[in-house]
């Protein structure tokens, strides 16, 4: 590590795809409490970039440092523990269980755990609740509309208390009202509760509303 | 493991399930019809000694059949059976203290000749209450079984053949007997069914029989599971005797008894395959249509291991429905088979019939299938079908365990 404040650091990560080299010899960091939005092109190596510096991915070549701890050399069990404990996700697809209902799609992180039942649905309800979906915590994700969808993978994704939120195209599958909607909530976050973003997007407008903005170009971190 | 999720994944998912636990159901079905039928052959094989509280019958072969060359034997009156001849006390000694047997009981035969055909009488030891043709007194059907001497038990339907019932005087040779007892053969009786049964001392006076000696020998064993060896002990010791057990039985039916036995254990092998291969190939299925449900769950944290856990509930879940559906639907199909009858051939050596009618239709007798349920049976047919959950799990958690997270959410 650089520096004590930066929560998340790659240093000269690079992934190759067989022939294909996806990220090259990127290095950055990301100050705790920093919204950052990684804005490029489809296929600018944005999303593998993410998945390495959240610990989805191993990258070829480099390091990433995830809360002062070296990721790139974990274990799939033990980066999914170090997930599970330190990191939330939201995705473009949602990506929520069809089966769950809305409240269970948001403790899914807490199933693994030793909690009981009626502390998981607590957490699940209150977090629901400043997302405005308390009337919807028994509906599946097929009943939610969109934006309901995101709410409840924000949801998701903060009910571990995670030190950083990983988001991969939040609006991408919202109509620009919702997206709005997701974004203020994002924004809320980062200056209400210092919550540490690194979100993924395509959309200049939308990067803008970030601290930082990262440039990626042809796998390369421009500015 | 989260069990509503579990319950949810299973009832969403209804035609997934539904082929999972119809395809245990089959293999474990299969398993425990044709394990329960094969018993049930077994069983009713066995009944013809079990209904005596025998497991052996010892008798000497007719002397005639080791010189042939002698005048042939008389067929009028009261005689011996061609196929036997009395049993010396000597042998009656040795075999009332040989290693391993626990109970013995004798019986004369007798063979009664007249114009009308023939009769057979047996002579019934009445010391020994539980072995041995005496044990069919509880078919009575009428009346008691004799105490005493000049008193007869009739086979039901002889008896209205000759118009003769309770109470009435009978006629055997040149000797006067009262009718006390009616009785009714049941199926499996065949190695003691005769016509007549008298006290052993009339039936030794009927044929002269000074040396009060019998002509038939049921032996029960201390422990049956050493049948095969005190009955080859027996032979050995006692050269010129005949031992016949339940196998003889088996061995003259062959056939189908003896493909039940033999293949049972293959095709419930074979059965349990099938529905491992199956549950396997539907559960890799499943992998590919579940495998963003995988991605998301590693994602947020959740490991190999917790994830196998998971599918490892609902396997084992659809495996103990699967097992209990086979169970019932495995004895459903053997109780239906049990109303099949089977003919049981009983073996010369203790049939009682003359040779001439050893090979009619009352040689066999039809005898239904005693289909039961065994606890046994049950428990090992639900160990086989958790067995079967648990090796499709182990085969396709090791293939989950593989997938990575991103590989598959880059996908989506």
């Amino acid at each position: 590590m650089n520096n004590k404040s930066d929560i998340l650091v790659g240093i000269d990560l690079t992934k190759t795809y067989g022939e294909l080299e996806v990220v090259k010899g990127v290095s950055l960091a990301v100050r705790e409490g920093e919204f950052v939005s990684l804005v490029g092109k489809s296929g600018c190596g944005k999303t593998t970039l993410l998945s390495i510096l959240s610990g989805l991915e191993h990258p070829t070549h480099g390091q990433a440092f995830l809360t002062g701890k070296e990721i790139t050399g974990a274990s799939e069990d033990e980066l999914a523990l170090f997930r599970r404990e330190n990191v939330g996700f939201i995705f473009q697809s949602f990506n929520l269980i069809p089966t769950l209902s809305a409240w269970e799609n948001v403790a899914l992180p807490l199933f693994p755990m030793q909690m009981s039942e009626a502390e998981r649905r607590r957490r699940a309800t209150e977090l629901l609740d400043q997302m405005e979906l308390s009337h919807r915590l028994e509906h599946l994700p097929a009943a939610l509309s969109g934006g309901e969808k995101q709410r409840v993978a924000i949801a998701r994704a903060l009910i571990n208390h995670p030190k950083i939120v990983f988001a991969d195209e939040p609006t991408g599958n919202l109509d620009t009202a919702t997206g709005d909607a997701i974004m203020a909530i994002l924004n809320h976050l980062h200056r209400q509760k210092g919550m540490t973003i690194l979100m993924v997007t395509h959309e200049p407008e939308l990067a803008k509303t970030a601290d930082r903005v990262l440039r990626m170009q042809d796998g390369e971190v421009l500015s | 493991m989260y069990y509503a999720y579990i319950l949810k994944e299973l009832r969403h998912h209804r035609h997934r399930t539904l082929v999972n636990i119809l395809g245990i159901a089959v293999g474990i079905a299969l398993f425990v019809s044709i394990n329960a039928v094969s018993t049930a052959y077994q069983q009713a094989v066995s009944l013809p000694f079990k209904n005596l509280g025998a497991d052996l019958v010892v008798q000497r072969a007719e002397k005639r059949a080791v010189n042939s060359s002698q005048a042939g034997p008389s067929m009028r009156g009261i005689r011996l059976p061609f196929s036997n001849q009395l049993l010396s006390t000597d042998d009656l000694d040795k075999l009332r203290i040989f290693p391993g047997i626990d109970a013995m009981a004798g019986s004369l035969l007798l063979w009664d000749f007249d114009q009308g055909g023939f009769r057979t009488i047996m002579g019934v030891d009445l010391s020994q209450p539980s072995l041995g043709p005496v044990h069919i007194k509880e078919w009575l059907a009428k009346g008691r079984f004799p105490d005493k001497k000049g008193e007869v038990v009739l086979e039901k339907h002889y008896a209205k053949f000759h118009n003769t019932g309770l109470g009435d005087k009978f006629t055997i040779g040149s000797r006067s007997f009262k009718v006390v007892g009616l009785l009714e053969i049941r199926e499996g009786a065949q190695i003691a069914s005769a016509n007549i049964y008298l006290p052993m001392a009339d039936a030794q006076d009927l044929v002269g029989n000074e040396s009060k000696s019998v002509n038939l020998v049921y032996l029960r064993l201390q422990n049956p599971s050493r049948l095969n060896q005190t009955k080859t002990e027996i032979m050995q010791s006692m050269p010129g005797i005949s031992v016949v057990s339940s196998d003889a039985i088996l061995e003259v039916m062959g056939g189908i008894s003896r493909i039940s036995d033999q293949f049972s254990l293959v095709v419930s092998l074979v059965a349990l395959a099938g529905a491992v291969f199956l549950i396997i190939k539907t559960m890799l299925g499943n992998l590919v249509e579940r495998s963003r449900e995988i991605g998301i769950l590693k994602a947020v944290g959740w490991t190999g291991g917790d994830v196998q856990k998971q599918l490892m509930g609902e396997v084992f879940l659809q495996s103990l429905i699967g097992g209990i559906v086979g169970v019932a639907a495995g004895y459903l199909i053997s109780y239906l088979l049990g109303y099949l009858s089977i003919p049981v051939t009983t073996p010369w050596e203790v049939n009682l019939l003359p040779a001439f009618a050893k090979e009619t239709g009352a040689a066999a007798q039809m005898i239904r299938l005693p289909v039961s349920f065994s606890a046994g049976l049950t428990a090992a047919a639900l160990a086989l079908s958790l067995l079967a959950g648990g090796l499709a799990s182990y085969f396709v958690g090791r293939r989950m365990a593989k997938m990575k997270p991103a590989d598959i959410l880059r996908r989506l």
